[in-house]
């Protein structure tokens, strides 16, 4: 077991305070959106760089990325992306409360990407007494290959990667989405200070 | 004499929170589950004045606990601290009995607020 | 634990001995020289706070701007989008984007590089962020940041890559496909013919006697052939059907959603076509001929390659009854 894994008290620690951002994320969504958002709990796993892409790439019918960067204070950093499948696309304008001509389908899926991320992140930080920035979200061109390719590009190694399956359901529609946390080295090191220090609490 | 108090929910540290927002003189006594099916055992087998009832939990969940309950025909005060807070969930796990429905996490003054609304403190 | 309040930020007076006169003029210094447009907004998106970026760029005056509706002081910006961007900014307190890649600006303002580019416009990246001043969001602020640059380059980048795309797909000489990337299209399109049950033909042809052109006329003349057979048989081919250079004088003719009478059809209209044209060197007529093979896909087939086989046998059987014609594989269909 390396270092970068976490204790089962910290993965215990870590899901219930995700469990409780997911919550109030949604709670949020569902007034902005004006409608009810049934929450499946989201299951968490921490997966390795080789994992996460074979998982990724058994997901045939990913069709797009979306990534957006984090940073909070004591070092706690990473990337958010978010991938959807083919058949969630077509009604998003639509759940955002915009017209169909008023945006692109890029721009769609980069909206509902920010929005879900920030959401639910601030919520994350506020917890951990944080607070979070985030860069611009960004649609990764074509999926194919290039989620693999961007992983390894990236500007700094990631080692974990904590994969959050969410699963919104929004009255008579529901998209899922698998939002993925890539971690740095030294920012899991920073988190596992911050989980730790939760449950000194305790 | 303090009530016997079970608190359920499938994290341990969630479990410990609700623990430690507790009045001093409840905290040596109170019992833990894990899970509904666990939490139904005790109930079923001690008489449990408050229950902390977490929601989702793998198995039996907290809307299944709240069933049970109501078919046990058991009288007992059940809290239920959940993630999921829209009105929604509310409004069915107090159709269910449920006396109060709290956010998690959550905070010691906010549940001795509400046992002591209950007429428990 | 510690509170996020007590956090530093740079511009926080508890951090600092200056006094808050000085921190004030400093804070406004540096916001009226950022090269980025700062525009503040209250609850009902009316401008509460703009800086010297946007002055300079919109060439309006404070009075102008300050307690305008945004949708008044810019009257090009998409009001209904904008409007619900902005509800999302104030009611879940997050920050939200707009990013050149999908909009190449929001406002209309003029950059600082009209000669060497070709917008119009300032390409803009727009961030929104919420400003937390009481309990709630009451302020938005806008960034507009200049990206024109960024724009260009990435266009001009685009544009390389095009092209740098299309030669990797296309034969030099002959300006039609060449072969890697006509089969590549050959393995799509017998994956779609086989998934969607539709039937699929293939034509090879040969130029008759090309050797000896090369040695009677020269290289020149025989690459001469090549362009203008090539020129000629694409004009007789939909637009749906994929011509390539296989090798030296050999083409090969995907036919999607052709069955093998309509392919035998289409081939022996170029056999003739191709015959009956007269093609001219340094002044001396030119006749040349092809031979030509059909084959369609049958269903026992499990790979492309044995389509090629097909079509292949089939046009060496048309040499070797004595070229300037077309057979097909037909025999072998018979036998399935």
């Amino acid at each position: 077991m390396s270092e970068f894994h976490l204790t089962e008290d910290q993965q215990d620690c870590l899901q219930e305070l995700i469990n409780v951002a997911m919550g109030q994320a949604s709670d949020q969504l569902a007034r902005y959106l004006d409608t009810f958002v049934y929450l499946k709990v989201p299951s968490i796993e921490s997966v390795d760089g080789k994992e996460l892409i074979s998982t990724l790439s058994q997901q045939q019918n990913t069709m797009a990325v979306v990534s957006q960067g984090f940073f909070g204070y004591e070092g706690i950093r990473g990337e958010a992306l978010l991938a959807y499948q083919e058949e969630d696309s077509g009604r998003i304008a639509d759940l955002l409360g915009y017209e169909p001509e008023e945006l692109s389908q890029d721009e769609q899926l980069i909206d509902i990407s920010s929005i879900l991320t920030t959401t639910f992140l601030n919520v994350f930080a506020r917890q951990i007494d944080n607070q979070m920035s985030y860069n611009a979200p960004k649609l990764l061109p074509s999926v194919q290959n290039s989620l693999s390719e961007h992983l390894q590009q990236m500007t700094f190694n990631w080692d974990l990667a904590l994969k959050v399956n969410i699963n919104y359901q929004v009255t008579d529609y529901s998209f899922n989405c698998n939002m993925i946390l890539l971690i740095p080295e030294t920012a899991i090191i920073n988190i596992k200070n911050v989980l730790d220090r939760i449950l000194e609490d305790f | 004499m303090s009530p016997s108090v079970l608190i359920c929910d499938d994290s341990n540290m969630a479990r410990k929170q609700v623990l430690k927002s507790l009045p001093e003189e409840w905290k040596t006594t109170a019992q833990t589950a894990t899970n509904g099916a666990e939490a139904l055992t005790i109930l079923r087998d001690n008489s449990i004045d408050v229950l902390f009832l977490d929601l989702t939990m793998p198995g039996i969940d907290g809307v299944g606990v709240l069933q049970g309950i109501q078919k046990l025909k058991l009288s007992c005060n059940v809290f239920v601290i959940s993630a999921d807070i829209q009105p929604e969930m509310q409004s069915k796990v107090k159709s269910l009995g449920a006396k109060e429905f709290l956010q998690k996490p959550v905070k010691a003054d906010v549940l001795i607020n509400h046992l002591q609304q209950h007429g428990l403190l | 634990m510690f509170d996020v309040n007590e956090l530093i930020s740079p511009l926080a007076t508890e951090q600092t001995s200056l006094s808050e006169d000085v921190l004030k003029k400093i804070n406004r210094q540096i916001a009226n020289q950022l090269n980025t447009g700062v525009l503040v907004l209250d609850e009902a998106f009316n401008i509460v706070i703009w800086n010297r970026f946007l002055q300079v760029h919109t060439d309006k005056f404070g009075a102008d701007i300050i307690g305008q509706s945004i949708f008044q002081a810019f009257p090009e910006l998409p009001e209904r989008w904008l409007t619900r961007k902005l509800m999302s900014v104030m009611q879940l307190n997050t920050p939200n984007f707009c990013s050149w890649e999908q909009r190449h600006h929001l406002f209309e303002l003029p950059h600082t590089r009209p000669i060497t580019t070709d917008s119009e416009f300032m390409a803009q990246n727009c961030t929104f962020l919420p400003i937390v001043t009481e309990s709630s969001c009451k302020h938005i602020c806008i960034l507009i940041e200049d990206v024109t640059d960024v724009c260009h380059y990435q266009g001009q980048l685009q544009k390389a890559l095009e092209e740098l795309a299309q030669m990797s797909r296309i034969d030099g000489l002959t300006q039609i496909y060449n072969r890697r990337h006509w089969q590549e299209s050959l393995e799509q399109e017998f994956a779609k013919a086989k998934r969607h049950s539709k039937s699929l033909s293939l034509v090879m042809l040969d130029l008759d006697y090309f050797k000896l052109l090369n040695d009677n006329y020269g290289h020149q003349c025989g690459d001469m052939v090549l362009i203008e057979v090539s020129k000629l048989i694409g004009s007789l081919l939909r637009v749906e059907d994929i011509f390539g250079r296989y090798g030296g004088e050999e083409f090969a003719i995907i036919l999607p959603e052709t069955d093998l009478s309509g392919a035998i059809e289409l081939a022996e209209r170029i056999c003739s076509a191709v015959a009956k044209k007269s093609l001219e060197y340094n002044g001396e007529e030119i006749n040349v001929t092809i031979s030509l093979g059909v084959a369609q896909l049958r269903n026992k087939e499990v790979s492309y390659e044995g389509l090629i086989s097909q079509a292949d046998s089939a046009l060496y059987q048309a040499k070797a009854e004595g070229r300037n014609k077309v057979c097909s594989s037909s025999t072998s269909v018979a036998e399935v």
